[in-house]
C-alpha cells in the first residue's frame, strides 16, 4: 500500500466497468457518445458525485459512520438559497448563505455523533426527518421558481467552460482534487484512516477522534449544499424534495468505490470512478427510457454484485504467498 | 494429591498447523485425577491452541486424545463437554444482558419436549453448586453484565460443575482478580481437587504455581520442553524450563542502579483517587531513571497512568509535571505536554493492524513532517520510519508492510519506537514485554535503559517480577488501588516486593 | 475449610462430589407486574401523548373513526415490527421492508385483479414475503454482505420490480371484502387487524421469553462466538429471523390493501423508517442482544399517536417530525446512560 493510503485495485476495476458500460450502451445507441449526451451524463454525475465525496469521509472515519441526511441537506440548503434569492439578496450572498447552512446542518450531525455519542444511523435518520420537514416549512410545500434569477447564477448549473459543463470543470473537479489532497496528503486524512481502523489506538496515540469524525460530517454537509446550489441553478427551481435518492446512491457509490463500510479503507479517487460508472449506467438507462426507479434498482444490483464477487477474490488473494 | 491410577486425560503427539505456522509440534501431556496441573509458557507457545484442541473448538491435524483411557474425537465443543471437559477463560465468555441462570444454561437448557424452558428446574439444578461455591442464590436472576469479573468467573465455574465437568481448564484466571478473589479461587480449586477432578491451570505466575499445583508442564514454541512435579522445582529451574536458552541474564537484578534524586521529580502524582479503582495514590518519578510499578492485575496501576495521560480522569488529587500542576483533557494534550503512554494491549489499543508500519510509527508525530500548506512530507516520513526500523532492529521487509503481519515482538518494538522517537519528559510503558519471546524482551529492556540514561523519566508497569527487578532503579508496589511500598536500594528484593504486592501473609499453605 | 452437608448424604471423597439435593427450592425471579424501567417510561410517555392529543383536539381524538384508524395503522406497523425486533436482536437489520411491502402488494394486487379470491391470495402474500426475506438472508449470511448494504441494495431492487410488475399502473380492483373483514369488522371493540397483530405479538412474546430457541436469539445477539461454541447455530437463527420478517411483511402487505385498497408503485415508501423507529424507540439496541416486544408495541403506538396528533391538532408536519425525532433521541440518550451505568 502506498504511504498515502492509496490502494490501486478497486479503481482499476471500476475504470474497466466504466469503459464496459459505455461501450455496452454505445452498441445499442451510438448516439449516446455524442458531446451533448456525455455532457448530460457529466452533469448528472456532478451533483451525486459531490455528495459522495463527503459520504466517503464519513464512512472512512469508521464506527459505522454514515450520513443518511445528505439528500435532505441538499434540499434544505437549496430552498434556503431560493428564499434568499427571492428576498432580493445578491446571488453570491444567497449562495454563501446556502453554503453556510450546509456547514451548520453538517455541524448538527457532527455534534450528535461526536459529542452526544448517538449512533450515526439514528442521528442522521433524525436529522433526515428534521431537515426534510424544515424544507417543507420553508417552501410551504411548493417549489421555488428561480428561472428569473440573474444569468450569472444560472450559469453555475447551466453554463459551459471550454465546451464542458461549468459545474464539472469549475466545481466538481476542483472539489475532487481538494478532497483527494486532504485524504491522501494531509495529517487530517491520515488521522481519518487511522481513526477508522482502530479508534481506541488512535485516541491513545493522540488523535482527537471526535474532532476528526465531526469534521467529516461538516464536510458532508458542505458538499451537499454545493450540490444543492448546482442543482437549483441547473433546473431553475429550488425543490424541497431534491436529493430524495441521494442517500442510497451516495452510499452505493462510496462502497462501490472501494471504501469499506466499517471504515479505515478506500479513497475518494475510487469514489470518483464509481461516480463515473454510476453516471454512465444511470444516464444510459434513462436514455433508453428507463425511469429513476430502474436506475436505483440497477445501482442496487451492481452494489450487491460487486461485493459478492469481490469478497472471495480478496480472500483468495490473501491466501496467496506474497513475493 | 494425585492418585496412582491411570491418568484422566492423556494427549499424545498433538500437531496443529495454521497455514504455514506450526502452533503445536507434537505435544504429549498427561493429567491425573485429583491433580492440579500447571501449564506454563509464553504467549505464542501454543497454550491457547492446546486448550482449543482439548475443548473441541478445533481439531488437531495429528495426535490422539484419551479420556479415562478411551480414545475420543472432539469434532465440536459439545463433544468435549460430553466428555466432561470445561474451560474458564481469561476474558469471561459471557452473555452480558442475559441473567446468570441463562449464562449457565444457554445451549444446555432444561426444556420440555416442545422447547419450553424450565427455569425453576434449572435454578434448582444450579443451587447446590452455588452453595458449594458460597454464591448467593439471588445472583441467579441478576444480569451477568452487572457482576464483577471475579463473580462472573465463579458463575462460569458453577456452569462447569452443573455440566458435571471432571476436567476444568483455567486460562490465567487470576489476571482479572483481586487478592481476596484469588484466595477464594484457590480455595475452590483445592476443593475441586479433593473431589477428584482434574484441573489444568494456565499461568505465568511462578508464585501461584508453587501455591497450588501438583505438576508443571512447560510449553515453548509448540512443544513440551519440560515437565516435573511442582515440589521438585524452584524458581531457578522454572525459569530454566521456560526460557530455555537465554534466561541466564534475565531476571538478574541490575547492578548499575541509579540512586534517585527525589528533589525534582519529572512526574509527581499526589493523592490521586478514583472511586472503585485507586485511592490516595502518590507516585514520584525522577528524571533519568526507570521506575517500576509492580502489582497484580487489578491493583490500579494502569488506571493511574491513564489519569496522568488524560484518558481516564481521576475524581480528586493532583498530577504535576516538573512541579507544574496539569490536567490533560485527552491524550493529545498529554502528549503535547510531554507525557507518553504505551498501552498494555497492543492488539486492541496499540497497533493499526492493516496499516503500514510507517503509519504506525509516525502517528503521533505527523506535525513534524508537514511541508507548506498542511501537506505531509512522505519522503521524510519514510525516512523517519526507516531510521526507527533500523535503530530498533524491527524485523520487517520495509516500512510499507502492514504491521499486523509482524510478530508480536516486532510489533511491540514498533510501538516502542513510536514513543521513543518523540521528545518526551515522561514515558509510561504498560506491560511492555507481555507475550514476547525472551530475546526481544532483553532488547526492549536495553532500549528502556538507554532512554533513561538520556534523561527521560521512564515508568515501567509490569506484573512480571523478574522484569521489574531487571530493569528498574526503584519500584513502586501497588495493591488493590493503593501504594503499599516504594522499594529502592537494599529493599529491592523479590521477597519483600512480592510480599507487599500480595498482602501481609505472603505465602499461604 | 468447612464442609457443608445439609442433606446428610454420605460422601466418600472431597468437598463437592455429585450434586445432592438441598431440600429447599431455588429462589424465584422477582416478578414485575408493572413494566419497569424503559417500558414503564414508554407507557408513561404514551399516556401523556394520548391525553395531550385528546385534550388538544377537543375530543376529536377519542372519536370512533380516529381510534379505529389509529389502531389499524398501528397494527400494520406492528406486525413487521415484530419480525424486525427479532432481526435486530440477532445483531442484523433490514431496511428493505418498505419495498418488500410494495412488491407484495403489487404481486397480490395482480392476483386480485385477475379475479383470485382472498383465500387463494393470502398464501401468495405470505410466500412472496418469505421468499424476499430469504433472498435477503442468503445475501447476508452466505454472501457475507453487511446487512445494511445488502438490504439497501435489495431495497432498490425490490422497488424496481414493483414498477415492473405494475407497469407503472395502479391496481384498484381489490375485493372490498378485504376491507370489510380486516378493517371494518370488529372483535371485542378492536378492528380485526389489531386483533391479529396482538395475537402475533403475544405469540412472539411467548416465543422469545419461554422457548429455548427464543432465548437463543438473545444469546446470539449477546455473544455470537460463545453461542456458537455452546452448540447454537447462528446461521440458522438469522435465516429464520429474516424469513419471518419477510413473511410478516407479506401479511402487512395484505392488510395494507385492506386499509387503502390501491397498489401503486410507491406503496410502502418510507414504511421501513416507521418500523425501525418503533423498534428502536421500544428499547431494542441496534447492536443486538437486548430489547423486548412489549417495548416495540409501545414504540409503535407512540409513533402512531404522534403522527395522528400532528394531523388532528393541525401541527405542521415539520414540528411533528421534530417532536418524534426528539423523543427518539431522548430515549436513546437515556438508554445509553443506563448502559454506561450498568457496565463497569
Amino acid at each position: 500500500m502506498h504511504a498515502s493510503g492509496f490502494e490501486r485495485t478497486r479503481p482499476v476495476l471500476l475504470l474497466a466497468m466504466a469503459v464496459l458500460a459505455l461501450l455496452g450502451f454505445a452498441i445499442g445507441h451510438p448516439a449516446i457518445l455524442s458531446g451533448a449526451n456525455l455532457s448530460s451524463m457529466a452533469v448528472f454525475g456532478v451533483e451525486i458525485g459531490m455528495i459522495a465525496l463527503g459520504q466517503t469521509f464519513v464512512i472512512c472515519g469508521g464506527d459505522t459512520g454514515i450520513d443518511l441526511s445528505v439528500g435532505a441537506t441538499m434540499a434544505l440548503s437549496q430552498v434556503i438559497l431560493g428564499r434568499l434569492l427571492h428576498g432580493g439578496l445578491p446571488w453570491p450572498v444567497a449562495v454563501g448563505g446556502a453554503l453556510a447552512s450546509g456547514l451548520a446542518l453538517g455541524g448538527v450531525n457532527a455534534a450528535a455523533v461526536s459529542r452526544f455519542r448517538i449512533p450515526p444511523i439514528i442521528a442522521t435518520l433524525a436529522t433526515l426527518f428534521a431537515y426534510d420537514g424544515l424544507a417543507l416549512v420553508v417552501t410551504g410545500g411548493v417549489n421555488i421558481d428561480l428561472t428569473k434569477s440573474p444569468p450569472a447564477f444560472l450559469a453555475i448549473g447551466q453554463g459551459t467552460l471550454a465546451g464542458l459543463p461549468f459545474q464539472l470543470l469549475a466545481l466538481y473537479l476542483p472539489l475532487l482534487a481538494v478532497f483527494a489532497f486532504v485524504q491522501h496528503g494531509t495529517r487530517y486524512g491520515r488521522a481519518l484512516y487511522l481513526t477508522g481502523t482502530n479508534d481506541r489506538a488512535a485516541t491513545l496515540a493522540g488523535v482527537r477522534v471526535a474532532r476528526v469524525r465531526g469534521w467529516a460530517y461538516v464536510a458532508a454537509g458542505l458538499v451537499a449544499a454545493i450540490a444543492g446550489v448546482v442543482s437549483a441553478a441547473r433546473l431553475g427551481t429550488a425543490r424541497p424534495d431534491a436529493g430524495a435518492q441521494a442517500n442510497l446512491i451516495s452510499i452505493a457509490i462510496v462502497v462501490l468505490g472501494g471504501t469499506g463500510i466499517f471504515g479505515g479503507t478506500g479513497s475518494v479517487i475510487g469514489t470518483a470512478m464509481a461516480t463515473v460508472v454510476i453516471a454512465i449506467v444511470d444516464y444510459g438507462l434513462s436514455y433508453n427510457d428507463f425511469n429513476p426507479i430502474y436506475q436505483a434498482g440497477v445501482i442496487g444490483t451492481i452494489l450487491i454484485a460487486v461485493i459478492l464477487i469481490e469478497t472471495p477474490f480478496v480472500a483468495w488473494r490473501a491466501r496467496r504467498p506474497r513475493a | 494429591m494425585p492418585t496412582p491410577s491411570s491418568p484422566r486425560v492423556e494427549v499424545s503427539g498433538i500437531r496443529k498447523r495454521f497455514g504455514g505456522v506450526t502452533a503445536l509440534g507434537g505435544v504429549d501431556l498427561s493429567i491425573g485425577r485429583g491433580e492440579v496441573h500447571a501449564l506454563l509458557g509464553e504467549n505464542g507457545a501454543g497454550k491457547s491452541t492446546l486448550i482449543r484442541v482439548l475443548t473441541g473448538a478445533i481439531m488437531p491435524d495429528e495426535g490422539e486424545i484419551r479420556i479415562d483411557g478411551a480414545p475420543r474425537r472432539f469434532a465440536h465443543p459439545r463433544d468435549a463437554q460430553a466428555a466432561g471437559i470445561a474451560a474458564v477463560y481469561q476474558e469471561p465468555m459471557i452473555y452480558p444482558h442475559l441473567t446468570v441462570l441463562e449464562n449457565i444454561f444457554t445451549g444446555n437448557e432444561i426444556a420440555s419436549a416442545a422447547g419450553i424452558v424450565r427455569r425453576q428446574e434449572m435454578a434448582e439444578a444450579a443451587l447446590p453448586w452455588f452453595d458449594r461455591l458460597e454464591l448467593d442464590p439471588a445472583l441467579l436472576h441478576r444480569r451477568m453484565g452487572e457482576l464483577s469479573l471475579g463473580y462472573q468467573q465463579l458463575v462460569l465455574i458453577a456452569k462447569a460443575l452443573v455440566q458435571d465437568a471432571q476436567v476444568i481448564i483455567f486460562d490465567e484466571p487470576t489476571s482479572i482478580l483481586s487478592q481476596a478473589e484469588t484466595d477464594r479461587l484457590f480455595t475452590i480449586i483445592g476443593r475441586l481437587r479433593a473431589d477428584g477432578r482434574s484441573i489444568v491451570y494456565i499461568t505465568h505466575r511462578l508464585d501461584e504455581i508453587r501455591r497450588i499445583s501438583d505438576r508443571v508442564t512447560v510449553l515453548t514454541d509448540g512443544r513440551v520442553t519440560g515437565s516435573a512435579a511442582a515440589d521438585d522445582l524452584d524458581e531457578e529451574r522454572l525459569l530454566d524450563l521456560m526460557a530455555g536458552k537465554a534466561h541466564r541474564d534475565y531476571g538478574k537484578p541490575r547492578e548499575d542502579r541509579r540512586i534517585a534524586n527525589d528533589a525534582d521529580p519529572a512526574l509527581r502524582i499526589e493523592k490521586l483517587t478514583r472511586a472503585g479503582l485507586y485511592d490516595g495514590v502518590d507516585w514520584s518519578i525522577p528524571p533519568g531513571t526507570v521506575t517500576g510499578v509492580y502489582g497484580l492485575v487489578g491493583s490500579g496501576r494502569s488506571e493511574v497512568a491513564l489519569a496522568a495521560f488524560g484518558a481516564l480522569p481521576a475524581d480528586s488529587g493532583r498530577v504535576l509535571l516538573h512541579g507544574r500542576p496539569i490536567s490533560p483533557r485527552d491524550p493529545a494534550q498529554a502528549i503535547a505536554l510531554g507525557i507518553g503512554y504505551l498501552p498494555e494491549d497492543r492488539k486492541l489499543q496499540g497497533i493499526f493492524a492493516t496499516k503500514p508500519l510507517e503509519a504506525n510509527l509516525t502517528v503521533s508525530t505527523l506535525d513534524r513532517f508537514l511541508r507548506a500548506a498542511m501537506r505531509l512530507d512522505f519522503a521524510a516520513l519514510r525516512g523517519e520510519a526507516a531510521r526507527l526500523i533500523a535503530h530498533y532492529r524491527i524485523k520487517a521487509r520495509d516500512e510499507t508492510v502492514a504491521i499486523g503481519t509482524l510478530s508480536g515482538g516486532n510489533q511491540q518494538k514498533a510501538l516502542f519506537a513510536r514513543w521513543a522517537g518523540q521528545s518526551l519528559k515522561v514515558l509510561i510503558l504498560d506491560e511492555p514485554t507481555r507475550g514476547i519471546d525472551i530475546g526481544t524482551k532483553a532488547e526492549i529492556h536495553d532500549f528502556i535503559r538507554s532512554l533513561a540514561a538520556g534523561g527521560l523519566a521512564v515508568v515501567v508497569i509490569s506484573s512480571d517480577l523478574p522484569e521489574v527487578l531487571a530493569v528498574s532503579d526503584r519500584v513502586i508496589v501497588m495493591r488493590r488501588g493503593t501504594v503499599v511500598q516504594v522499594a529502592e536500594g537494599e529493599a529491592m528484593q523479590a521477597e519483600t516486593i512480592l510480599a507487599a504486592a500480595v498482602g501481609a501473609a505472603a505465602r499461604a499453605a | 475449610m468447612s464442609v457443608d452437608n445439609p442433606a446428610g448424604t454420605p460422601r466418600t471423597i472431597g468437598a463437592f462430589g455429585p450434586a445432592p439435593t438441598t431440600g429447599r427450592p431455588a429462589p424465584r425471579p422477582p416478578r414485575d407486574y408493572l413494566p419497569r424501567g424503559r417500558e414503564g417510561l414508554l407507557l408513561v410517555t404514551l399516556a401523556i401523548l394520548v391525553l395531550a392529543a385528546g385534550f388538544g383536539s377537543h375530543g376529536a381524538f377519542w372519536s370512533r373513526v380516529n381510534l379505529d384508524n389509529l389502531l389499524v395503522g398501528s397494527a400494520i406497523t406492528l406486525i413487521p415490527a415484530i419480525g424486525m425486533t427479532v432481526v435486530i436482536l440477532t445483531g442484523g437489520i433490514d431496511v428493505s421492508t418498505g419495498s418488500m411491502l410494495g412488491l407484495c402488494t403489487a404481486i397480490g394486487g395482480t392476483c386480485f385483479a385477475a379475479g383470485w379470491s382472498i383465500a387463494a391470495t393470502i398464501p401468495v402474500f405470505l410466500l412472496s414475503g418469505a421468499a424476499f426475506g430469504l433472498i435477503n438472508a442468503l445475501l447476508i449470511i452466505n454472501g457475507r454482505i453487511p446487512p445494511v448494504i445488502a438490504t439497501l441494495g435489495t431495497l432498490s431492487i425490490y422497488r424496481m420490480f414493483v414498477f415492473i410488475v405494475l407497469g407503472g399502473n395502479w391496481i384498484t380492483q381489490i375485493p372490498p371484502a378485504l376491507t370489510m373483514i380486516f378493517v371494518v369488522d370488529h372483535l371485542a371493540f378492536l378492528p380485526v387487524v389489531a386483533v391479529i397483530a396482538l395475537v402475533l405479538l403475544a405469540a412472539g412474546m411467548v416465543f422469545l421469553r419461554y422457548f429455548r430457541w427464543g432465548r437463543h436469539v438473545y444469546a446470539l445477539g449477546n455473544n455470537e462466538e460463545a453461542a456458537r461454541l455452546a452448540g447454537i447455530k447462528p446461521e440458522r437463527i438469522k435465516l429464520a429471523a429474516y424469513v419471518m420478517l419477510g413473511l410478516l411483511t407479506g401479511l402487512a402487505a395484505l392488510l395494507t390493501l385492506g386499509q387503502s385498497p390501491m397498489a401503486q408503485t410507491s406503496t410502502g415508501s418510507g414504511f421501513v423508517l416507521q418500523v425501525i423507529a418503533a423498534v428502536v424507540l421500544g428499547g431494542t439496541a441496534l447492536s443486538g442482544g437486548r430489547g423486548t416486544l412489549l417495548g416495540t408495541l409501545l414504540g409503535t403506538l407512540i409513533v402512531q399517536v404522534v403522527d395522528d396528533a400532528i394531523v388532528l391538532l393541525h401541527i405542521q408536519p415539520f414540528w411533528g417530525g421534530v417532536a418524534l425525532g426528539a423523543v427518539i433521541l431522548a430515549s436513546i440518550g437515556a438508554g445509553a446512560k443506563r448502559e454506561a451505568m450498568e457496565t463497569r
